[in-house]
């Protein structure tokens, strides 16, 4: 235990920056997952096959390969750029956090999109009929009465899509990312004990995924609170 | 068993569901060829009554025999004592990824252990008894409901049971569907089973009934024969339910 | 920059060599992982607390830590402890493939085992009540009952977590082995041709995936064929 001395501050530092990738790849997740759903549910059939391959190629391949393009690809076509206006440069790469963050947050998005499209179908039409024969508009039937019902539904799966994101960080370690599991390669290369190194790491984040799990409870069930009897 | 040994007793039995007390003080006498049907409103505690003996709910309070047995947590051979109680379900209960012969035979060849042949032959024969015999080799999907609950009372009747249980066997049916499911009970009864059937269908209580038992709250609230329970019935609460059933 | 075709026709018979090793790593983890995941299935729903217990931490385990870590722990972990490295399984743990079917098997076998459970609790209690009733004892509902029903519940999920586990199989490229992903990478090392290499290669776990995802549906048919209402009576 004692070889981890010197380290603690460097693995607090690599989990901030999980941490980060997380929150940055959620918003990117939702965004992508909503835009998504909403070009399934639209009636448009050129919106619909973009959709439906956007979720074919991302939820087919595997995401170590989709961070290696992004990076590796981004970085080629960058430096290009930057070569017609000063030859100089050799190499210039999006951030690995950058490239990193917006690979699973596609990754994951895909499969928020059939997550929010069938939350989306879910809610019952009954609800809505009743609201519009009330008069209200539709954007008060949209925030008074889908959205709530929508969120209902999807947030065990998106329990898992914010579990898969913040697993998935561990894999932009190996573009050079120095989140936990790159801070833990080069406390093995200075003190050669890999097992405690690789499962501090693994502590590290299932501490996450715990709060994560955490958070998703309560939160179900604060959003189930009028579905339960009063007994 | 002799004509006049309760093929099953039941003392003082009482069932509670945490605080819910679904069952109070519960009496039953029940002899060989006996048709007794139980009624009452919801919540009274037919379904669990009839749960109790064949122990699909385990009663807290009193005593249950099914014959000379008695159901008790230290019942080694629980299964030995279900193969002699039949039960037809509300909601029929069919295996749905077996055909109907499949279902008819299954019990047979795991519990009474009778070979293959054997198992097929009983079961078209009580197939033939509910008058589907063409239905052997679909599978239960494709049957209407009342064919499915006939399928049910065959799948039952193929263990050769001493005693039939039915819990609301009609009331999921569609109502044209409900007749043929009745003529099948009907004649079972003619044919001297001894059955406890849970229902609301009065005219065949009054057609085929030794005995009426009108349950609420857990409670037996009046017991008599159809002529005096549907004629003259002493309780207020009986002729309440009654007067409500009865006029639509 | 340009878009090197003919790299691509050079480079895909090396990659397709590693399609072997990506199946044996699939195969393999998949049957095993099975295995596992009904043994934790069954400590599950076996009623006696210190088997559900130790199973749910296994899976709260290696459900909860990312894959890519659970396979650095075995390849370059676990050859650190002495137990393992004198022990007779040493063979397994010293060896790169050894190490990667043990990680992905391990954690396959978690994710399975609660699509199974999720199965298992989604039969119809009517059903088994029935059963009861007939006289049928527990291990007999669970054969004849339970199994057949659950296993065409859970065979969607279970469809998508052998996606998941062909995914996966592209980590092993970080312990040293040839799978494609691990010959894309050394090519592109070489080349500096990521578009052409990646993009190929992504078309091929692409293909893999379709042909997995028919399969899977095919069967999905089968086992539910009496669910169809074919012709009525």
């Amino acid at each position: 235990m004692d070889v981890l001395t010197g380290w603690w501050d460097d693995f607090f530092w690599g989990s901030v920056v999980v941490a980060q990738v997380f929150l940055a790849s959620l918003v990117l997740m939702v965004i992508f997952g909503l835009i998504g759903a909403a070009a399934k549910l639209s009636g448009n059939r050129i919106a619909h096959k973009i959709a439906n391959g956007y979720t074919i190629v991302f939820r087919g391949t595997p995401e170590i390969l989709v961070i290696l393009l992004l990076y590796f690809g981004s970085a080629i076509a960058l430096t290009a750029i930057a070569q017609v206006f000063s030859p100089e440069i050799k190499f210039l790469d999006v951030p690995p956090f950058w490239a990193g963050t917006i690979a699973i947050a596609l990754i994951v998005g895909s499969y928020a999109t059939e997550t929010f499209r069938g939350a989306f179908l879910g809610v019952k039409p009954g609800s809505i009929e009743a609201a519009q024969a009330l008069g209200m508009n539709g954007f008060q039937v949209f925030f008074y009465v889908r959205v709530p019902e929508m969120w209902r539904l999807a947030l065990p799966a998106f329990g898992n899509h914010m579990l898969s994101l913040i697993k998935d960080t561990a894999l932009i370690s190996i573009i050079g990312l120095n989140e936990t599991l790159f801070v833990a390669k080069q406390a093995i290369a200075t003190t050669g004990a890999p097992f405690i190194m690789y499962i501090m790491v693994g502590v590290i984040y299932l501490g996450f995924s715990t709060v994560i799990t955490l958070t998703v409870m309560t939160l179900e069930y604060y959003g189930t609170r009028h579905m339960r009897s009063a007994a | 068993m002799s004509a006049t040994h309760p093929l099953i007793r039941m003392e003082h039995v009482g069932k509670n569901f945490g605080l819910f007390k679904a069952l109070h003080d519960f009496n039953l006498e029940v002899t060989k060829g006996e048709r007794i049907v139980v009624c009452g409103p919801s919540g009274s505690g037919k379904s669990t009554m009839i749960r109790c003996i064949n122990r699909l709910e385990k009663h807290d309070e009193g005593r249950i025999f099914i014959g000379d047995i008695e159901l008790t947590e230290k019942l080694e051979d629980l299964n030995a004592v279900r193969r002699e109680v039949g039960m037809v379900f509300q909601s029929f209960n069919l295996f749905p990824h077996m055909t109907i012969l499949k279902n008819l035979m299954l019990a047979q060849k795991l519990v009474r252990k009778t070979p293959k042949d054997e198992a097929r032959e009983v079961a078209m024969h009580y197939l033939n008894r509910v008058k589907i015999p063409e239905q052997a080799d679909k599978y239960p999907i494709q049957l209407s409901g009342g064919q499915q609950q006939r399928v049910a009372i065959a799948r039952a009747l193929c263990m050769k049971p001493e005693v039939m249980l039915f819990d609301e066997p009609t009331s999921a049916l569609d109502p044209e569907m409900i007749n043929e499911v009745l003529e099948v009970m009907t004649g079972l009864a003619k044919d001297g089973m001894t059955m406890i059937c849970v229902t609301h269908e009065m005219g065949f209580a009054r057609s085929v009934a030794d005995r009426v038992i009108f349950m609420d709250a857990g409670e037996i609230i009046e017991e008599a024969t159809p002529e005096i329970f549907f004629g003259a019935p002493r309780n207020e609460r009986t002729k309440l339910f009654l007067s409500q059933i009865l006029t639509h | 920059m340009s878009f090197d075709v003919s790299l691509i026709f050079s480079a895909l018979p090396k990659m397709l060599m590693g399609i072997g090793l990506t199946f044996q790593l699939l195969v393999l983890s998949g049957v095993l992982g099975l295995a596992l995941a009904i043994v934790l299935m069954l400590m599950r729903v076996s009623g006696k607390w210190y088997l559900d217990w130790l199973a749910q931490a296994y899976i709260y385990v290696f459900r909860g830590t990312p894959i890519l870590v659970q396979i650095f722990i075995v390849y370059y972990g676990f050859p650190q402890l002495e137990f393992i490295r004198e022990g007779i399984l040493w063979p397994i743990f010293r060896d790169p493939f050894g190490c990667a079917i043990v990680a992905l098997t391990l954690n396959t076998g978690a994710y399975v085992s609660e699509i199974l459970r999720g199965g298992v609790l989604g039969v119809d209690h009517g059903i088994l009540e029935a059963g009861e009733a007939l006289g049928l004892n527990r291990r007999q509902r669970f054969t004849y009952l339970t199994t057949p029903i659950a296993a065409r519940l859970a065979l969607p999920a279970y469809g998508n977590d052998v996606i998941s586990l062909l995914k996966s199989t592209a980590l092993a490229s970080t312990i040293t082995l040839a799978d494609m992903t691990g010959i894309a990478r050394s090519i592109v090392a070489q080349t500096y041709a990521p578009y052409e290499i990646f993009i190929s290669l992504a078309i091929v776990y692409m293909i893999i995936t379709f042909f997995i995802q028919k399969l899977m549906a095919r069967i999905e048919r089968w086992l539910g064929r009496y669910t169809v209402r074919t012709g009525q009576t």
